[in-house]
């Protein structure tokens, strides 16, 4: 008998490339799905076509409407076969084809006798395929089977029930939160994997209902949980039970008993859950964490890969915020440097380098170099950015760690990780004066062989702004011309602006820089030329050694002192003539501008994003208007200041509009008047405001103004006490009120007398949405990982019917007054579901992100989920209390 | 939840793909990066040794049985540990099924009984059975011996 089978496995050796599938076809596979309708059912056969369907549809290959109905229907047909592997088949069968909500009615009846079937595992089977297909009305015909079958007391069809659940809570949530005393009971079942199911159904269920939660958490920890993943979860909801309990004093910390306890537990699943815990509790004490951390230090020596993962990255995080705990593990950590997983290895170096002391830093520097060549770019980026505050930690190991940063700038890499590298050279640059001239000639050389134009015109510029300063300047030079020679005009305009900033401080070079700035007047490029002219022609003394003018160092290195809007404007408005622009008549003050684009979204500060020389925004020209008025002195640091609010209709006499700054303590409304009545001046311009409806503001001080001419802009401030830090909302009501004085338009005299008379404005608000600052954030994930979710705070809200889906995105944005990031507030045409990622600054400098998923359910109704986390619990809860005022 | 299930053949060609709760336009960017991942790092590994890995808040933890590769992508609750246990009991059921580490033609010829018990092991994101001998009987609508 041996032999025969033998030989016939080594045949299949011999064919072992030859796929069962070779030259499978989703034409002649939809051919064959029609032996399904076949009288005489021949199950075997139709066992492989449902398999070749399966292929098909686990490649990726997707059937037309057309297609999966008639392969539905005919499966359909197979219910009637009594083959039990064949009905096992058309289970999955139907799931994966997941029919529509028309075509579902064709095998409700039969699921329906499945799942009263005599026969368990039909009616688990039934039951799986039903919750996957149905829809809310199905369900509360089903609700009454489905319950019974979560105290089932086969433990398969309680799971199916149990699962079913927790992917109907997300859409019919009413329903399913209806099982409650079912899924309670199920959680004490003796099966294992039903209690796992029961557990986390009956924890979803719950999860808005702190105590409930908390009775939960208590009766189990007392009781007995059979799964490991059951006690995984426990662990989990435990602590976030600790966590919202808010109790940090330690000693009597509730539950951490239990915690503790399962440090001991025979799974390592458990353990490791426990121990991650316990590292993660608020205010955690040495004492807490000194049992978790042995646990994990046994884990760092494991022959599991994934235990030594999942050690290390834990032991990770607790190294930014105890490192001293984590010491005792970096011998096990260092052996780690060699393991043949690459994530694993990269966490150990970074906590090593987190935990690390001074003495130890070369022979680290030793082993991460030969690490870093066979690791990718994003590992390289995590390593460098660890160095990087090892240096600031470490000041006297910069010569070391410099000399590693500028080893690795060399080799071979994509942007990310240059840039990486050059900020934190940058940064070591700034912080740690010796490190200062070898810094900038590493700088120099990598710009020599750059194939990034951006990091090339940022060194540039930061050389321009530090080298001049260095022992010897001269130094350099040779390096900035060699781009105007070897780059792109980009970079060549920006070498340009350098050697000009080194002609005005270092007044020895100046006149080799003359040299040098007059051949840049033949590049190609206009841009340079016409830098090269300017540079000529305002460093003066045409090359001799002189002085620069303070003017002239001014220009180059000073800010603007301009809103870059205005001069825009400017500029737009100059029409080329005989008289040159100029750039005094640009106005500094800001009038109406609309002020969407006020703060570059997106910007993390970086180690090139800081130099000094930035034209000031419309947010810093308003808070030095509001500093040099003496009466706001004493308002403390200008919060926010919002956009102008019009106040009055286009094209009447007086036009007004407002601008409101919030203080910690203090609200400043800002009144911009125009007169537009040619034979009108205004004088003593004041505004009335009346604060009835807003309670929470006092006004303490208005500030006229004392005459208002004919189409000049003039501004008149009122200003209110709040409750400090408070975001308090209120109306305010606004009454325009002025001595009018009649003017000669022919002559321009004015009458000596005036009438006093008011005029109505419209009313202004301050909003939640105006203590919020829309600070951007590049890579929202990142953020939204690293922020973590201690203070997240989930809830659910219906907005009711909406014009569309755009309309609803755009409403919540307003309200909530921040901004929304990688361009999630555009909202695809006929989308029906949408997210909607944003960040904010609360008022108290929160950082705050929302994730919001909105979809449209029914015709127009829109309803969304918003997901908030903060640095503050009680700013999360303030956002949803916006939103559920709003 | 978990996130994604790929079986692949040594040269990255899928077999099976399992997807849940992640954008059809994402779909093809793991199913890179994963074959990727396991091109860089399976090469010569012993069978059923894992491989971890975390990408973001993402975590990802892989194999190779026989002549294919098995990955499996998970977040939140299903982390490391987890997807551990989620991956041995896919190996081991396969193991089972095809009575030895399967080569890919044993693999294709045991296909639809593969599907059968992937669908008892996961079902929509969610760990439903862990246990071989019981997914062996469910699969051919045996309740579970120990009931």
């Amino acid at each position: 008998m041996a032999q025969p089978l033998v030989k016939k496995d080594d045949d299949r050796d011999d064919e072992a490339e030859y796929s069962p599938f070779l030259g499978i076809e989703k034409g002649a596979v939809l051919q064959e799905a029609r032996v399904f309708n076949d009288p005489q059912l021949d199950p075997r056969r139709c066992s492989q076509v449902i398999t070749k369907l399966l292929y098909l549809l686990n490649q990726g290959e997707s059937f037309t409407k057309v297609e999966a109905t008639e392969v539905f229907f005919a499966v359909t047909k197979l219910f009637q076969s009594r083959d039990i592997g064949l009905r096992r088949m058309v289970y999955l069968m139907i799931k994966e084809l997941s029919p529509s909500a028309d075509e579902v009615i064709i095998v409700t009846s039969s699921l329906m006798k499945d799942m009263n079937s005599k026969t368990d595992m039909y009616r688990a089977n039934a039951i799986r395929v039903l919750c996957r297909i149905t829809d809310g009305t199905l369900l509360t015909q089903i609700e009454r089977y489905l319950k019974q079958a979560i105290v089932d007391k086969n433990p398969v069809v309680a799971s199916a029930a149990l699962v079913s659940g927790i992917h109907l809570l997300q859409t019919n949530p009413e329903i399913v939160k209806r099982w409650s005393n079912e899924v309670q009971e199920a959680v004490q079942s003796r099966a294992a994997l039903v209690q796992f199911h029961a557990l986390a159904l009956l924890h979803q269920i719950r999860q808005n209902d702190r105590l409930a939660v908390s009775k939960l958490v208590t009766s189990l920890t007392r009781g007995t949980v059979r799964s490991p993943l059951a006690q995984c979860l426990l662990i989990r909801y435990t602590s976030q039970v600790i966590r919202e309990s808010g109790s940090t004093q330690t000693g009597d910390r509730p539950f951490y008993d239990f915690l503790e306890g399962c440090l001991r537990h025979k799974a390592e699943m458990v353990i490791f859950e426990a121990a991650r815990a316990i590292t993660e509790l608020n205010g955690v004490t040495s004492r807490e964490l000194t049992p978790a951390i042995t646990v994990l230090q046994l884990f760092l020596s494991s022959s599991k890969p994934v235990l030594r993962f999942a050690a290390v990255r834990t032991l990770n995080k607790v190294a930014m915020t105890h490192p001293m705990a984590v010491t005792n593990c970096n011998i096990d950590m260092e052996s780690l440097i060699s393991d043949q997983n690459r994530s694993i290895a990269t966490l150990a170096i970074t906590t090593l380098l987190k935990t690390g002391n001074e003495s130890s830093v070369d022979r680290l520097m030793k082993q991460i170099t030969n690490f870093m060549s066979d690791i990718a770019d994003e590992f390289k980026i995590v390593v460098v950015e660890a160095i990087r505050s090892l240096c600031l930690k470490f000041p006297l190991k910069y010569r070391s760690l410099m000399n590693f940063l500028s080893n690795i700038l060399r080799e071979e890499g994509g942007f990310e990780y240059k840039k990486a590298i050059v900020d934190s050279i940058v940064i070591l640059i700034r912080d740690i004066p010796d490190a200062k001239e070898s810094g900038l000639l590493h700088l120099c050389e990598f710009i020599e062989d750059c194939e990034f134009t951006y990091l090339s015109t940022q060194i540039l510029h930061f050389l321009g702004i530090e080298g001049p300063k260095t022992s010897d300047p001269s130094k350099y030079i040779r390096y900035i011309y060699n781009r105007v020679h070897l780059e792109n005009a980009t970079v060549r305009a920006s070498a340009v602006s350098t050697l000009a900033k080194f002609g005005a401080l270092v007044d020895s070079l100046k006149p080799r820089i003359f040299v040098l700035l007059r051949r840049c007047l033949f590049d190609s490029d206009d841009e340079v030329r016409d830098r090269a002219t300017l540079y000529i022609n305002t460093l003066g003394g045409d090359g001799s050694v002189v002085e620069t003018d303070k003017d002239v160092k001014d220009f180059l290195f000073g800010s603007l002192d301009l809103p870059l809007v205005n001069l825009e404007t400017s500029l737009k408005t100059y029409e080329p003539s005989e008289e040159p622009f100029d750039i005094n008549s640009v106005p500094k003050e800001i009038k109406s501008q609309p002020l969407a684009e006020k703060k570059a979204p997106g910007k993390k500060p970086t180690g090139l994003g800081a130099p000094p020389a930035a034209p000031l925004s419309t947010v810093d020209a308003y808070e030095k208007l509001l500093s040099s008025i003496p009466e706001f002195a004493n308002f403390g640091k200008l919060f926010k200041s919002s956009a102008p609010v019009e106040l009055t209709e286009a094209e009447t006499e007086y036009s007004v509009n407002a601008v409101k700054h919030i203080f910690d303590s203090n609200v400043v409304f800002q009144y911009n008047c125009t007169n537009t009545i040619p034979d009108q001046l205004l004088e003593n311009v004041t505004v009335i405001v009346d604060s009835s409806e807003a309670e929470e503001f006092a006004e303490v001080l208005s500030k006229p103004m004392r005459s208002l001419p004919y189409d000049t802009p003039g501004q008149t401030f009122v200003a209110f006490e709040k409750p400090e830090g408070v975001p308090a909302v209120g109306k305010f009501s606004n009454m325009l009120k002025f001595i009018v004085k009649e003017v000669d338009p022919t002559t321009g005299e004015t009458e000596d007398d005036g009438v006093e008379d008011e005029y109505q404005l419209e009313d202004l608000e301050v909003v939640a949405a105006d203590y919020m600052l829309k600070v951007g954030v590049s890579n929202f994930r990142n953020a939204w990982e690293s922020m973590g979710d201690d203070f997240e705070r989930v809830d659910e809200y219906g907005l009711g019917p909406r014009e569309s889906l755009a309309e609803a995105v755009n409403a919540v944005i307003n309200l909530l007054g921040m901004q929304p990031c990688e361009g999630t507030e555009a909202v695809p045409n006929n989308s029906r579901s949408h997210t909607c990622l944003l960040s904010g600054v609360y008022i108290g400098n929160v950082r705050v992100l929302a994730r919001i998923s909105f979809g449209v359910d029914g015709p127009k109704d829109v309803a969304m989920k918003l997901a908030v986390r903060s640095e503050d619990e009680g700013v999360s809860d303030a956002i949803h209390e916006i939103v559920a005022s709003g | 939840m978990l996130l994604a299930l790929l079986i692949s053949n040594s040269v990255g060609n899928i077999l099976v793909e399992r997807y849940h709760g992640v954008p059809t336009e994402e779909r093809l960017h793991w199913r890179s990066f994963l074959v990727k991942l396991g091109t860089d790092n399976l090469k010569g590994a012993k069978n059923e040794e894992l491989f971890v890995a975390s990408h973001k808040s993402v975590y990802i933890v892989y194999t190779v049985l026989g002549d294919v590769s098995v990955y499996v992508v998970g977040k939140d609750e299903y982390d490391e540990l987890a997807l551990a246990e989620v991956i041995f009991v896919i190996t081991s059921t396969i193991k089972d099924v095809c009575a030895k580490p399967p080569t890919e033609r044993l693999f294709l010829d045991k296909y639809g009984k593969i599907c059968l018990c992937l669908d008892e092991i996961i079902w929509t994101g969610i760990l439903e059975n862990t246990d071989k001998d019981r997914i062996k009987r469910l699969i051919r609508l045996k309740p579970p011996a120990e009931f």
